[in-house]
């Protein structure tokens, strides 16, 4: 996936939370393997925090201008539907 | 498992378990003195004497071992009267000092005696007790050996342990002697434990010498942040003082033992305290109230732009406080944070480095250590970033006959190590024949250390290198993570967690010239590297480098003084707890930045502590279970991509500037330790080798 021009301006952290072993993390897992690279990549200066406890739900929180922070929920999604809410909540501008 | 019984009662212990352990666990205390889980048996005390069914002897159970169906008697008249004559023979030798003796009220000889001595002597004569001269094992260790019971547990530690091999025993029966043999100090980082460990008053802390009676003190169970391993302690105190900081067990991580730094820095608590907020008024400092300091640290941060305010977090700066000052900070669209680790120079971090997890963790864990096979240090010296881990290397030296090597200067570890030189071309290369044994190791180990953190594209470089030759060990054990980062400050693991330290190189390079400056702790940022105009603020505990170049001071709590959560090097998350108060004005770390927020026109959104704890799972969820240590299995995996598509290159190795180690000298790394006296006496002493002056040896009684 290309992830070029996908990042808003105002977007300044990334954070992505999952289980180690959950099934229910099994999609953002599978995101973080395939698209990682390519997202650092393109916005090497953007921190994109991915981070593993046993038993959370999967989730992602962006972070915008002014300490504004918009929660996602990606419990039991499949890979592309983690990519494309994924794609929408970094494109927006909180 | 073997069946034995004890006192009649059967109990199931591990084979080669030893009778003394057997009784325990059946739950039978037996009285030992030289007897220690940790360290080897010696059997030399004999105060640990059972039955056992027969034997036409009392045994001595610490050193038999179990065999099926054995049958052991702790509680027949034949025991009583061997146990009693065991403490009569020691008792008789033994000065009748107790009352000045800093061991008093904890003595396993006192103990003892009470329980299972006889109930009245048979000495009349006030003479003729055994007499040894004192020894002289620095500026630590204070000996009284006329008290010593040879027990060798202080010999075997050294030996075992601490890997300082001059301490051991002269003569035989009633002559031996414990000592160096030539005067000689205890030249080990761990040197402290044998304090802990000698069952009398032998060995008695010479720093705080004679200043408490053990049941004056208050304990309170806390967490060590003087290094970033998080050994567990227990801090006394008496009244508003902290007097002694004792290990408590806890075999994920320290065992028992903790380093000398943990162990005695804390009389640098009680130094150059900042006490109140302080203005600068030409060159001196005036106190002043919260309300005028926070006013004006406010007024200072709304006059300059969100890319001039800058933020530098010291190595003691606890998690709830990292959070407060990140979301301070992102409310103001600032984003340049550092850690004093990238001082002095805040060049920032290797792009991505704090996104992943496996980048910046110990991820073989600090037990798993023990079992390496084939360690590689990268810019790091274990003994001085992390004694405790050392002792865990040094396990697997003495146990699975580990090799080491090291990319660093020469430095002097207590196993053998040899070195590959300092460049990072050898990491590259890996032509050394040691490469071909960490390759075929079952528990290989690539420790980089945080000093390569100093320049992003040594440690970015470094960090690929590893992954490229963890990729070539294909001898490993599944699931055992051969790179592994070693931090060296408490404040570090936490601040990466959090993303505080997330601020790229890349990014760093193109930052105006700040002219808002906030130092949480931040001692050992180069006055270079913030320009002479800017507004410095600095929050901490200690009048120490930091708060010479500010303009507004705010005093913050020590660790003994707070309850603050801290995240060890292998991302185990610990909390500390509060003994004492803060001194007189002076505040948590995290409620003054919260206060500040009210000040800046942009509270943050939590007022309590739970509130910013929750903050805290919020933006790591690994906060939200403290004390244990998960792998990250999908970063490690995303890591070792990025690293493949990266090709480190011998060339670009080639063109780094030589590995240097961040620590020079174990006893003086912090504003705590800078303050000591027993560390700078330590310093001298173990660093420089300045044999202890006269007027030294004065002040110490
Ligand atoms: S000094 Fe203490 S620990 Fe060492 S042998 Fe003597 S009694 Fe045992
Ligand atoms: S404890 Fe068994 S001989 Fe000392």
């Amino acid at each position: 996936m290309s992830w070029k021009g996908a990042v808003s301006q105002t977007l300044r952290e990334l954070r992505l939370h999952m289980c180690q072993t959950g099934p229910g993390s099994a999609g953002l897992r599978a995101f973080v393997q395939t698209e990682y690279p390519a997202l650092k990549a393109q916005y090497p200066d953007l921190p994109v925090l991915v981070r593993e406890a046993a038993g959370v739900e999967a989730r992602a929180y962006g972070r915008f201008a002014h300490g504004r922070e918009q929660r996602l929920t990606l419990e039991g999604l499949s890979q592309q539907d983690v990519a494309a809410k994924l794609k929408q909540l970094v494109a927006s501008s909180a | 498992m073997v069946e034995v019984f004890v006192d009649g009662r059967p109990v199931q212990v591990p084979e080669g378990s030893a009778a003394i352990q057997a009784c325990e666990l059946a739950g039978v205390e037996i009285p030992r003195f030289c007897y220690h889980e940790r360290l080897a048996v010696a059997g030399n005390c004999r105060m640990c004497l059972v039955e056992v069914e027969r034997a036409p002897k009392p045994v001595a159970s610490c050193a038999m071992p179990v065999m099926p169906g054995m049958k052991i008697k702790t509680n027949t008249p034949l025991v009583h009267k061997a146990r009693e004559g065991v403490m009569e023979f020691l008792l008789a030798n033994h000065p009748l000092d107790c009352p000045v003796c800093d061991w008093g009220g904890e003595c396993d000889l006192q103990d003892q005696s009470m329980r299972f001595g006889s109930d009245r002597s048979r000495q009349h004569e006030p003479t003729g007790r055994r007499a040894v001269e004192n020894k002289n094992l620095g500026p630590l260790v204070k000996t009284s050996m006329n008290r010593c019971i040879q027990c060798t547990r202080c010999v075997r530690f050294a030996n075992e342990v601490a890997g300082a091999e001059e301490l051991g025993t002269t003569g035989r029966g009633n002559d031996m002697q414990i000592g160096t043999y030539i005067e000689k100090t205890l030249a080990t980082e761990m040197s402290g434990n044998v304090i802990d460990l000698c069952p009398v008053g032998a060995l008695t802390a010479k720093p705080y010498a004679f200043s408490y009676r053990a049941w004056e003190l208050k304990r309170t169970e806390s967490v060590d942040v003087m290094d970033a391993v998080g050994s567990a302690i227990r801090v006394d105190t008496r009244g508003t003082e902290v007097m002694r900081i004792s290990p408590r067990e806890n075999d994920d991580v320290n065992e028992e033992w903790i380093s000398d730094k943990t162990r005695f820095a804390f009389d640098g608590l009680k130094r150059q305290r900042l006490t109140h907020p302080l203005m600068r008024e030409g060159d001196r400092f005036v106190p002043c109230t919260w309300e005028a300091a926070l006013g004006r640290v406010a007024d200072a941060a709304r006059a300059a732009q969100p890319e001039e305010r800058i933020a530098v977090a010291g190595p003691f700066a606890d998690a709830e406080s990292l959070v407060a000052l990140k979301d301070l900070f992102n409310r103001w669209d600032s984003e340049h944070l550092f850690l004093e680790t990238n001082a002095p120079e805040l060049v920032g971090q290797p792009a991505g480095f704090a996104d992943l997890r496996a980048n910046y963790l110990f991820n073989a864990t600090i037990v798993g250590a023990e079992q390496a096979d084939a360690v590689l240090f990268v810019g790091t010296n274990p003994r001085h970033e992390a004694a405790i881990i050392n002792t865990r290397f040094r396990k697997a030296f003495l146990h699975n006959r580990c090799d080491f090597a090291a990319i660093s200067p020469e430095m002097t570890l207590n196993y053998d190590c040899v070195n590959l030189g300092d460049s990072l071309a050898a990491l590259t290369d890996a032509k050394h024949p040691f490469f071909e044994r960490l390759r075929a190791a079952k528990h290989p180990m690539i420790v980089l250390g945080s000093g390569l953190l100093e320049r992003p594209d040594a440690a970015q470089h470094a960090l690929h290198a590893a992954h490229a030759l963890a990729k070539t060990c294909t001898n490993a054990a599944p699931g055992w993570t051969a790179v592994n980062f070693l931090q060296r400050q408490a404040s570090a693991a936490a601040a990466f967690d959090l993303g505080f330290a997330a601020t790229t190189a890349a990014a760093a390079a193109k930052r105006p010239a700040a002219k808002f400056v906030y130092l949480l702790g931040a001692d050992e940022v180069a006055p270079a590297a913030l320009p002479a105009d800017a507004f410095v603020v600095y929050q901490g505990s200690h009048g120490d480098a930091g708060a010479a170049l500010a303009d507004v001071v705010l005093p913050g709590a020590a660790y003994t003084e707070k309850s603050a959560t801290y995240v060890n090097t292998e991302g185990r998350v610990q909390r500390v707890r509060a003994a004492l108060t803060p001194p007189l004005a002076a505040r948590d770390d995290w409620a003054i930045l919260r206060a500040l927020s009210e000040f800046a026109g942009t509270p943050l959104p939590y007022a309590s502590v739970q509130g910013v704890r929750a903050r805290l799972a919020e933006v790591a969820p690994s906060f939200a279970a403290p004390n244990v240590q998960a792998a990250q299995p999908t970063a490690l995996a995303v890591a070792a991509a990025v690293a493949a598509k990266a090709k480190p290159s011998k060339a670009k190795a080639k063109a780094l500037p030589a590995v240097t180690l961040p620590v020079t000298d174990f006893y003086l790394t912090d504003a705590i330790s800078r303050n000591s006296r027993t560390m700078a006496q330590c310093s001298r002493a173990f660093t420089h080798q300045i044999a202890e002056s006269a007027h030294e040896a004065h002040i110490a009684v």
